[in-house]
């Protein structure tokens, strides 16, 4: 009997070693670390990853699609809307369970239209102090008066009626909007928008955002803050068939190939690590230890050529490469007001001059230095707002300021900027002329400084450069305390609003850095939000791009691009512009034997 | 004894109240608002007034501090603002790790310096002698910085002897697998001042009279430097070697950070960058209490070491 045994321990050791061996883990890297799970406290890139890969939204995007298509996730198919367009009906898909967990008390855990609901009405609760509350803010009936009322010290209540999200049925979620918002599906397709389970939220309280309960395709298995998350196919995860339309595009049809049919999630788990150095990154990837890497646009130089293609020692070696531009801009944005705090501002205002100065700066900044010194190539420049795979994007634009230091110097000649005996130019009444150029203490930010200065020493401009932690500068733009500065958006959603949205007055203390007010400007954007992506739209945005050019608010700058670089087994993946977590729509083949 | 422990422990307080002033003020003063940063893309003032009113910072600096007091006095300094991690917790689950590459670090680092500065110092002026010290003024020299990427680079990347970074589940794949290349790296920075300090330490002993009356007795080399010497010259190394362990608890966020050690030290540099008051708080209260406590017990290890010394 011993000796039977004794064969049988093997043969099950073996077994597991086998099993264990043909996993299908993909290993990523994060280059900041998470903050944490729960899906309404969280505002950081990373922590969205994770959410996406865990739990639910109604919406998602198709994987392939370009420009970003919606197409149902949680939800059956798209909601009906009602013909003012206030009324959106969504229909859950019925069978969607969370994964099991103790909050549960053993039963199975079915998703429903309550769900959502309650997801929603979180964004409100003051004690969850939600940074994405803006997403819901003002536009669901009855529940910024419910959320006033918490305000005012009373307890967040989750369980009265709301006009506004109501649920007929189980499965049935009808959300009643005060106005109609044509980019409301955008909002609902956010990962921070996912359905959470009351009873998981409520028995981990605080801790919630360690505990992660999803329906999504994978579960959190194992988690080491800041440093590893480890993540397991959801197995109850209702599933797909990876079926998506490649279009002309060879890449994704070569995607599409390998891919078609395959049941989703193909591998077993995730395992991130967070690695905060590009150095650590980059010869991990180089050792094998990871399988897809995209945050290495500091290293590109030295594994891809002038032109964008990988060196051959690593087409060799079977390495993949996905490049994409991001869908963002990065811009040098000025204070459009005539005083920063209590002191004038020589940048702000509508006066001819001040125009004439702020173009000038915007002249004599060299992009193309920007994209080749600190992009190291990595970035195409931006000539229009909204950067190319979003909606309204206009690849044909060319942008009213050109790098011209001539040209900049005459104009501040002409327009009464005179150079002192120091070779510094006054202002046009003599008074001395001196530009605060706010930056972060990194060394990121220490090269745009000096490019900067460069800049400015072309056209005798004298330069302040304004240090601040990062926090600091946060405040002091969003009270329009900062005379000049470079800054970044990226897509919350792949639609021109969301870009357009940077300069329209009323956003100014939020999302309008540079403080621009300009009616001609705002009465385009109202009735841009009326109008469905078309001709008509593009005009409307046409016009305001070219308004905010002629005041020259803005320096448009770049968008980066994003070179995913895949070890030769992985197949099927591609960086999607606005999803952050591809890892549900790829699959692993055997690795070789090291 | 008990007396001179009681005084010393009794001047922690003006020192600790030192040490909480100064960290509020400077957190105040220069720390940023976290409220803008937690506020995420779009921070509405209604949004960022929650949040302070929330996190606390809305009160008068009175208050705060009171609550500062507080924290301190029960131990407990709350949860982390940008991850609602409780700080306890923090402490409890990065202490490991720091401590899994810094205590082997700090042994290692110190046997092979004493020998290495006891050895050059005993044939002090010569070819080794003037050789190691030229070779420790250039590692010195050279940035910590340089140390890691050169050792991740040839050691991990090009050897392979190591993985590029990391952190496994079992102590002993931590230790063994995972933590051996940071140390190797900690062992390399430290080595070069270590034996240049220890170096005048052991010089210090080796020409005091009682080394040379041991001689003229006849003792044999051997003893009169492991026994004699070695014994005299290790109190200044302890005294250095225990005052360098809370340091570098907070300060080792290089290492941790290229080599993925989920420590202390990464933990602190993530602190500063997120406004994480409540963590930048606890640890420097935790630091001054550790440095304090590690004095008192340098100063009573003297004791132990050498009864000649008298504790006043």
């Amino acid at each position: 009997m011993w000796p039977f045994a004794r064969t049988a321990a093997l043969i099950a050791l073996i077994a597991a070693q086998a099993a264990w061996a043909q996993e299908k883990i993909l290993r990523v890297t994060f280059q900041a670390a998470e903050t944490g799970f729960d899906p309404v406290r969280i505002h950081d890139y990373y922590s969205g990853t994770v959410v996406e890969a865990i739990y639910d939204t109604l919406l998602t995007y198709d994987y392939l699609a370009r420009p970003s298509k919606l197409v149902p996730s949680a939800a059956v198919a798209m909601p009906d809307v009602s013909s003012d367009g206030r009324t959106y009906t969504f229909h859950i898909r019925k069978g969607i369970y969370f994964t099991d967990d103790p909050a549960f008390k053993g039963a199975r855990r079915e998703l429903t239209a309550q769900d959502f609901a309650y997801s929603i009405r979180r964004f409100f609760d003051p004690k969850n102090r939600s940074p994405y509350a803006f997403l819901f803010t003002g536009k669901i009936v009855g529940l910024d008066e419910l959320a006033a009322k918490a305000k005012a010290g009373a307890q967040f209540d989750y369980d009265v009626p709301v006009a506004g999200l109501q649920m007929p049925d189980r499965y049935t979620l009808v959300i009643r909007l005060k106005e109609p918002d044509r980019n409301f599906n955008y909002v609902l397709a956010f990962p921070n928008t996912a359905a959470v389970a009351r009873e998981v939220i409520e028995a981990y309280g605080e801790e919630s955002s360690a505990h992660p309960v999803g329906t999504g395709p994978f579960y959190l298995k194992r988690y080491v803050r800041s440093s590893k998350i480890v993540l397991a196919a959801n197995r109850g995860y209702r599933g797909m068939t990876w079926n998506f339309d490649p279009g002309d595009n060879e890449r994704f049809k070569q995607i599409a190939e390998r891919m078609r049919g395959k049941r989703l999630p193909a591998i077993d788990g995730v395992e991130v690590s967070i690695m905060e150095e590009t150095q650590s990154r980059w010869l991990a990837f180089q050792r094998g230890e990871t399988d897809i890497e995209y945050q290495l646009w500091e290293v590109a130089p030295t594994y891809m050529t002038d032109d964008g293609k990988l060196k051959p020692e690593f087409v060799r070696r079977g390495i993949q490469l996905d490049r994409t531009v991001d869908p963002e801009i990065t811009y040098l944005y000025f204070n459009m007001l005539d005083k920063v705090g209590d002191a004038p501002n020589p940048v702000g205002g509508f006066s001819k001059e001040r125009i004439a100065l702020r173009r000038a700066i915007a002249m004599s900044y060299n992009i193309d230095d920007q994209i080749r010194i600190i992009r190291k190539g990595q970035a195409v420049r931006a000539q229009y707002p909204i950067p190319p795979g979003v909606t309204g994007h206009d690849p044909k634009y060319v942008s009213l300021i050109p790098y011209d230091p001539r040209a900049a110097n005459a104009l501040l000649e002409r327009y009464g900027y005179k150079k002192g005996p120091d070779g510094y130019r006054r202002q046009p009444d003599g008074s001395p002329l001196v530009i605060r150029y706010a930056s972060s203490p990194t060394e990121r930010d220490r090269q745009f400084d000096e490019l900067f200065q460069r800049g400015m020493d072309a056209i005798g401009v004298r330069v302040e450069i304004q240090k601040d932690r990062f926090p600091e500068l946060l405040k002091m733009e969003k009270q329009c305390r900062l005379m000049l500065r470079h800054a970044a958006w990226i897509a919350d959603w792949p639609d021109g609003d969301n870009f357009m949205q940077l300069l329209y007055g009323p956003n100014i203390h939020e999302s309008n850095n540079a403080c621009y007010q300009s009616a001609e400007f705002d009465r385009r954007y109202k009735k841009s939000l009326t109008l469905p992506d078309g001709p008509e739209r593009d005009r409307l945005y046409h016009e305001m791009t070219r308004l905010m050019e002629v005041d020259t608010v803005w320096l448009l700058a770049d968008s980066r691009i994003r070179n995913s670089l895949q070890q030769p087994y992985v197949v099927g993946f591609t960086k999607h512009p606005v999803l952050h977590a591809e890892w549900l729509y790829l699959d692993l083949e055997p690795k070789p034997a090291p | 004894m008990a007396a001179y422990t009681l005084r010393r422990l009794w001047q922690f307080v003006p020192t600790l109240a030192g040490v909480i002033l100064l960290v509020f003020f400077l957190f105040n003063w220069v720390g940023g608002d976290p409220a803008y940063l937690l506020a995420g893309k779009i921070p509405n003032p209604e949004t960022v007034a929650n949040i302070r009113k929330q996190l606390g910072v809305d009160e008068p600096y009175a208050v705060q501090l009171w609550i500062f007091l507080k924290q301190v006095l029960h131990g407990d300094f709350g949860v982390s603002w940008s991850t609602n991690e409780a700080v306890s917790n923090i402490f409890a689950t990065r202490l490991g790790p720091s401590l899994t590459v810094l205590v082997p670090l700090l042994l290692i680092s110190t046997i092979l310096s004493m020998a290495a500065a006891m050895l050059v110092a005993y044939v002090r002026g010569s070819l080794t002698d003037r050789a190691v010290m030229i070779a420790c003024t250039v590692g010195q020299s050279i940035s910590i910085l340089v140390y890691i990427l050169v050792f991740q680079y040839v050691l991990a990347y090009e050897l392979g002897w190591f993985p590029v970074q990391g952190w496994g589940v079992t102590f002993r794949d931590n230790l063994l697998r995972y933590s051996a290349l940071a140390i190797i790296v900690g062992v390399a920075v430290s080595l070069a001042p270590d034996i240049r300090l220890y170096r005048t330490f052991f010089l210090d002993e080796i020409n005091q009279d009682y080394v040379r009356t041991a001689r003229a007795k006849g003792m044999s080399e051997p003893r009169v430097m492991w026994v004699h010497v070695l014994r005299n010259a290790a109190i200044p190394i302890v005294t250095n070697v225990l005052l360098q362990l809370p340091g570098l608890l907070a300060g080792a966020f290089l290492i941790e950070r290229f080599f993925g050690i989920p420590g202390i030290g990464r933990e602190v540099i993530l602190a500063v960058e997120r406004s994480d008051f409540p963590i930048i708080k606890a640890v420097t209260v935790y630091v001054a209490v550790a440095t304090m406590a590690v004095n008192l017990l340098a100063d009573l290890l003297y004791k132990a070491i050498d009864p000649r010394v008298q504790l006043k």
